[in-house]
């Protein structure tokens, strides 16, 4: 994390979030100056060193902003008097980012699987006693305490105490039935060697009736965070997600045999630990790149120390780039232009 | 064909500023620390070059 700033005529401040870099080290590539430093990327996903991945020469920075409004990770912003430039009206803006639909039922997929840990989650399952009818009994005096029906019991819903105390050398039982989790099975009659529980289910008998409750809850991605690898919108049984992902294109490997430039797969695996996106797998002992997954960032393309791995960005989704010389430098993202 | 040191470069993990990357970094076991210094195991290197690429010191190279 850094922040420099400038006074002048106004007040720039360039701040960098480290927790929010991937290490793609696209404003190294933008910065007019040359003013930004990407670190090891590859020892630093590793814990090997602990740093930060990108760093600043404040002596020769400009504050253009350039970075800032480069970055598809909101790692880098530029504020001037305290606005970042990502809400000026005359900077570029990037046409990317996340949204849920009410089709979402709260099953929690997507947050299992964010590998940013970028979604927040949670969910209210209703009582069990909802869904079912019924109605259990357990007679005390035929009761022998004998814990079958406890064992037995798929939803935990009863309990037995049978130790005697010194103090209380008679009896000191108990046995009950918890009914918001009891769903009438009836496996506790069957196995009760005293026939002393009576127990009637009536789920079906009313399943017409009975209204299955709604299962309620909240979900949302941390947009700041989130790299848009869409993990999230590819696991989602229900469709409910919808990431627009920063660049278009693909990512190769291109292996040149005759120079030995080839794929060391799991003894290397370096594309996979700077991968923000969990999109690489090593499979038959080479990387393979899952482009669903992948948001084309380049991180793994600075990493491979083969340096056969090739991003090809055919569109960016930054807009309203104003600026003749931003766009030219921006478009050097690009393939083919 | 493994990897070779340049002796002078190296920081003999002593002064090497992550006290033996190289050695950190390889899976392999193919770069391995013996009396405080950093010894070479060609059999076990897989030429992946990721020691070559992270040195600090830019201290190793192809054999």
């Amino acid at each position: 994390m850094f922040n420099i700033e400038r006074d002048g005529s106004e007040h720039r401040v360039l701040s960098y979030k480290d927790k929010n870099c991937v290490g793609c080290g696209i404003c190294t590539e933008v910065c007019p100056t040359d003013s930004l430093r990407l670190g090891p990327t590859v020892p630093i996903a590793r814990g090997l060193i602990e740093m930060d991945l990108v760093s600043v020469k404040e002596d020769s920075c400009a504050f253009c902003g350039l970075c800032s409004v480069a970055c598809p990770f909101n790692a880098l912003d530029l504020t001037i008097d305290d606005v970042s430039v990502k809400e000026l009206d005359i900077y570029p803006q990037w046409d990317k980012g996340s949204e849920i639909s009410d089709d979402c039922i709260y099953c929690g997929r997507c947050y299992e699987v964010c590998p940013q840990d970028s979604i927040i989650f949670k969910r209210e399952l209703p009582d069990r006693s909802e869904l079912v009818r019924g109605e259990i009994d357990i007679d005390d005096e035929k009761c022998i305490y004998c814990s079958f029906c406890a064992d037995l019991c798929p939803a935990g819903a009863i309990t037995v105490k049978n130790v005697p105390t010194a103090s209380n050398d008679v009896v000191n039982n108990t046995i009950e039935v918890d009914v918001s989790k009891c769903i009438f099975c009836g496996v506790c009659k069957r196995i009760c060697p005293e026939k002393a529980i009576r127990e009637i289910c009536a789920t079906c008998m009313y399943n017409e009736e009975i209204e299955v409750p709604e299962v309620t809850g909240e979900v949302f991605i941390v947009d700041d965070t989130c790299v848009s690898c869409s993990w999230c919108a590819e696991i989602c049984p229900k469709d409910a997600i919808t990431i627009a992902k920063p660049f278009e294109g693909t990512l190769e490997l291109n292996e040149i045999e005759a120079d030995e430039k080839i794929c060391k797969g799991d003894s290397c695996h370096a594309c996979q630990d700077v991968c923000p996106c969990n999109a690489v797998e090593i499979v038959d002992g080479k990387a393979v790149t899952n482009l669903d997954f992948c948001n084309l960032c380049g991180a793994c393309v600075t990493a491979c120390p083969q340096n056969i791995r090739e991003v090809s960005r055919t569109a960016m989704k930054l807009d309203n780039i104003k600026s003749k010389s931003w766009s030219e430098i921006l478009d050097s993202l690009l393939v083919g232009k | 064909m493994a990897v070779k040191i340049d002796s002078e470069a190296c920081g003999h993990i002593e002064n090497c500023p992550v006290q033996g990357l190289c050695v950190k970094i390889c899976e392999q076991g193919a770069l391995i620390e013996e009396n405080g210094d950093v010894t070479i195991v060609p059999e076990k290197c897989d030429d992946c070059d990721l020691c070559i690429q992270n040195c600090p010191n830019q201290a190793i190279s192809k054999a």
